[in-house]
């Protein structure tokens, strides 16, 4: 048996590998576990073809099959954030993987931002499927104006998104099985407010404006103004606008998650809530 | 540096409140550790001993900084669990009896790998490390299986080996041979002990309630119940406690049932410390703590009494087990996490 | 627990593998769904979705015909929606117990290895989920009523028509649940559960939402092949009365025919999904995935 000590990373590296250690099995798991290709884009798909033929039946302008086709695409993210963010270390604690999570010198911050990043690569594969499967089905066409807007968009349309996740799952590490409802609680509801399927600006400017705390309102917002140059005047808040929000909340959610993941871990170790299983 | 401890623990206490409908009067605590006080030294391999519920388990997520501490004070190398954690959590390594974690959809190599990165092992050295140890245990074979294929005993004993990858100062072994069934329990013990001997300056805690495991393996023991710590020695010196005394297997004809009175049981009869007793192919087995072997004329004639007859009786030198019964006044298979105390 | 106390001791049950495990199986599928929190956030939870899935339909058609709430496909899209909670509760209620069962409570082995009928058991595990679902529906339909003005009059709603095609749709949804459910048991666990996703995919093709006209040609057989068709159509007709009758896809059959249909599927699902059942069990058993657990 060796005897000889072990380089161990630590500081930046450390968190580097972490990190990418923890974005790896949500990359593979796309190759290994073949069913997500009925589950994740065959469903949403048809989903998707549900609310466009609803638009049919109330003879909308076409446009709007276009702006049902991008949302639905996005839903993917936004399920992603809270299946595989939020309420993933609510599975983690039940599977025994938790505790040694906590245990690694490992920064936990670097454990989550390896879930988003896994789960960025993951879903975008999902996404893209979506969107090229919809947009052939019924016909979309894009006129991207602005194409380094329209990345810029999406860039930091995800900083932020993931970075509410990652908030999430801060506070999900020290709830048990609401973590699960609350998932649950955050689907169509949210569907609803940020304009999934619809112009959010129709909520009126309130509405649209309490909403804008999920990133993808705003995210989806831009985009559409974005890559359908023809119907801008759909637009809740000028591009410019809503992406120095994201921005902001970019930086705000990223920030939270940190703080509040050194603070719940704390509460965890007080309340015993890091080694509890509660079936 | 090397003065200090590898573990040191003063008034170490831990109280859970318990959660879920309560009616009133039902307890809202529940204390699973009171006023532990534990040194073990660098190099030592370390043994608590404890029936289920003792608080064994319980010690070893607060020195692993997965439970904050309700009293006293726990240093693991120095650090302390509660401000020190980061600082402990480079150092260290836990692995639970039992455990299936990791990810099913990874193989065995790919969740080693992953488990090495977060203590920051650079990768190639982590995977040379992971198929060194797989060699070791006789898992090489398996190396690409995902472990959703792995049987629960092949699943811990790469849990097993997730412990030791990360050249940790001091690892935590919480029952490491639960479950595991006799060759693979002996491998797991083999290997520690190597371990340790090729790392002198390391040290190793291991929760167990297998008693001939502890004597076997450990250098120093703790004898543990409902949260408290009874003993603390060497298993040599453990078992010398109770050289004075004498102690007894008995073997007689079925004793039937347990007398109603306490005068009558054997407890009573005068000189017998400790008895447990146990039905075996058809026979009474009787172990016996004496205050000294005059006591077993008494033994004998209360037995007779009993319409019983002596078939066999050994005298035999004290084992682990006899020094925990004379401790605690029961055998290990007890669970005593019952212990509830009004208020919070 | 002294409904538990009930259901274990009643000496009728106990001669019935089949109804034992329904009554104790719904007894646990109502503990869980019932105990996961305070009363508060299980109200939110019971109304909250289901409305905002119907909400979204609302501001789509509000949108697009400038809130003309009045028209004959206003009532067709927020009734066939409200309606279809009950499709995704029911198939969901059944089969996702396998998922529960087998990767969070881990007791998948026990249950298999118990003198219990599987196929009962997730009949009675989807209990609580039909009667949460039916709690939603009610308080969707009546927040139509109240905000929108649904046309719904109780005085002349069919309820012998309602009522029954409900009962046979239901069972027939239940059937397709346990087909899914047997299905489960040999997949590994997603963040979807089949039940919802499958209520997903049917939604389209059911006419829930939009009347099949709209579906392109070679679809729409796959619609008149599926329960919920009948079923939402025939719940409408008796909910709505003549207003139902202003889409022509079902409209040449007689109420009578509906009905008669709805039992057929129902008759057929549940013995095909019985069999199915069967041959997942073995399937699973002969692969070694009853109590495995996957995660990524």
């Amino acid at each position: 048996m060796a005897t000889e000590r072990v380089a161990k990373a630590t500081g930046v590296r450390l968190f580097w590998a972490t990190m990418w250690a923890r974005a790896y099995p949500r990359m593979v798991g796309t190759f290994r576990e073949r069913s997500w290709l009925f589950f994740e884009t065959l469903l949403p798909v048809l989903a998707v073809s549900g609310y466009v033929f609803i638009y049919r039946a109330i003879q909308a302008p076409p446009a709007y099959t276009g702006f049902a086709v991008l949302g639905g695409a996005m839903t993917a993210f936004w399920l992603n954030v809270l299946w595989s963010m939020a309420s993933q270390l609510y599975w983690d604690k039940d599977q025994g993987n938790l505790e040694i999570y906590v245990l690694a010198p490992g920064p936990l911050m670097a454990v989550l931002l390896g879930m988003a990043v896994g789960g960025m690569v993951m879903t975008g594969t999902r996404a893209a499927a979506i969107l090229v499967i919809c947009s052939w089905l019924f016909d979309v066409s894009y006129q991207v104006a602005q194409p380094l807007w329209l990345v810029a968009a999406f860039v930091l349309t995800m900083a932020a998104l993931y970075g509410m996740g990652m908030l999430f799952a801060s506070v999900f590490l020290v709830s048990g099985r609401e973590a699960w409802h609350l998932s649950n609680l955050l689907q169509e509801p949210i569907y609803l407010v940020s304009g999934f399927y619809f112009p959010v600006k129709a909520l009126g400017f309130w509405v649209a404006t309490f909403a804008s705390i999920i990133p993808l309102t705003l995210g989806l917002d831009a985009m559409r103004q974005l890559i359908f140059a023809g119907d801008s005047g759909l637009g809740f808040l000028p591009v410019p606008v809503e992406l120095a929000v994201q921005l902001v909340l970019a930086v705000v959610f990223i920030t939270a998650a940190y703080f509040a993941l050194a603070k719940l871990e704390q509460i965890g170790r007080e309340q015993g809530r890091l080694i509890e299983r509660r079936r | 540096m090397s003065e200090t401890p590898a573990i040191f623990t003063q008034n170490l206490g831990r109280v859970y409140k318990l959660r879920g409908p309560k009616k009133k009067g039902d307890p809202k605590t529940i204390v699973a550790l009171t006023d532990i006080n534990l040194t073990v030294a660098r190099g030592e391999l370390f043994g608590l001993l404890g029936p289920n519920g003792a608080g064994k388990t319980t010690l070893i997520k607060i020195l692993t900084t997965l439970l904050l501490p309700t009293t006293g004070t726990a240093r693991v190398l120095g650090w302390d669990v509660v401000h020190q954690a980061q600082e402990i959590r480079r150092r260290i390594s836990m692995v639970s009896g039992g455990e299936t974690s990791g990810y099913g959809l990874l193989t065995v190599e790919e969740n080693l790998w992953m488990f090495a990165r977060f203590y920051g092992l650079d990768s190639t050295i982590a995977r040379q490390r992971i198929g060194e140890m797989l060699e070791v245990v006789g898992l090489a074979d398996r190396r690409r299986s995902k472990i959703s294929d792995l049987s629960t005993g092949l699943r811990q004993k790469m849990n097993f080996i997730r412990g030791f990858i990360t050249d940790p100062d001091v690892v935590f072994l919480d029952e490491p041979t639960l479950g595991l069934d006799v060759t693979a329990a002996r491998q797991v013990r083999e290997f520690v002990r190597e371990w340790m001997q090729a790392h002198p300056d390391r040290t190793v805690l291991l929760t167990t309630h297998y008693m001939a495991e502890a004597d076997e393996l450990c250098d120093r023991l703790a004898i543990i119940d409902k949260g408290r710590l009874l003993a603390l020695d060497t298993p040599t010196h453990l078992k010398q406690r109770l050289r004075r005394e004498a102690v007894f297997t008995l073997r007689v004809a079925p004793l039937g049932r347990r007398p109603l009175r306490r005068e009558d049981m054997l407890e009573a009869v005068p000189g017998v410390r400790q008895v447990t007793v146990a039905e075996q192919d058809g026979a009474t087995e009787i172990k016996l703590i004496l205050d000294s072997e005059d006591a077993l004329a008494g033994v004998l004639d209360h037995i007779h009494r009993r319409g019983s007859g002596l078939i066999a009786l050994e005298k035999r030198e004290p084992t682990l087990e006899d020094v925990f019964i004379d401790l605690v006044g029961r055998g290990l298979d007890v669970d005593t996490s019952v212990r509830a105390e009004e208020g919070d | 627990m002294a409904l538990a106390r009930r259901v274990f001791d009643a000496p009728r049950v106990r001669r019935h593998d089949g109804l034992r495990s329904f009554l104790v199986a719904a007894w646990l599928g109502w503990q869980i769904e019932s105990n996961w929190a305070d009363p508060f956030l299980f109200a939110v939870y019971t109304i909250a979705r289901p409305l905002a899935s119907v909400l979204i339909l609302v501001v789509m058609y509000a949108v697009i015909t400038d809130s003309a709430f009045g028209q004959p496909i206003f009532p067709y899209i927020y009734l066939g929606n409200a309606l279809y909670i009950l499709v995704g509760q029911v198939i969901t209620g059944v089969s996702w117990a396998v998922i529960d069962d087998r990767e969070h409570y881990r007791v998948a082995k026990y249950l298999h290895t118990a003198p219990i009928d599987g196929y009962a058991y997730l009949f009675g595990r989807g209990v609580a989920r039909l009667l949460i679902g039916t709690i939603s529906v009610l308080i969707v339909i009546a927040f139509g009523m109240v905000l929108f003005r649904l046309p719904i009059r109780l005085d002349t709603v069919d309820w012998p028509l309602f009522l029954f095609s409900t009962a046979l749709g239901v069972a027939a949804l239940a059937g397709l649940g346990a087909i899914m459910g047997a299905w489960t048991m040999t997949m590994a666990r997603h963040f979807w559960s089949v039940g919802e996703a499958v209520a997903g995919a049917l939604y389209l093709f059911s006419g829930a939402i939009f009347p099949l006209d709209l579906l392109p040609a070679w679809l729409r057989p796959l619609g008149f092949a599926l329960p919920v068709t009948y079923w939402l159509e025939a719940a409408r007709r008796a909910l709505l009365g003549p207003q139902a009758h202003g889409f022509p896809t079902l409209a040449g059959l007689t109420n009578a025919q509906l009905l008669g249909i709805l039992a057929a599927f129902a008759v057929v699902l549940l013995v095909s999904s019985r069999l199915f059942y069967g041959r997942a069990l073995h399937a699973a058993k002969e692969r070694g995935l009853i109590d495995i657990e996957t995660g990524y």
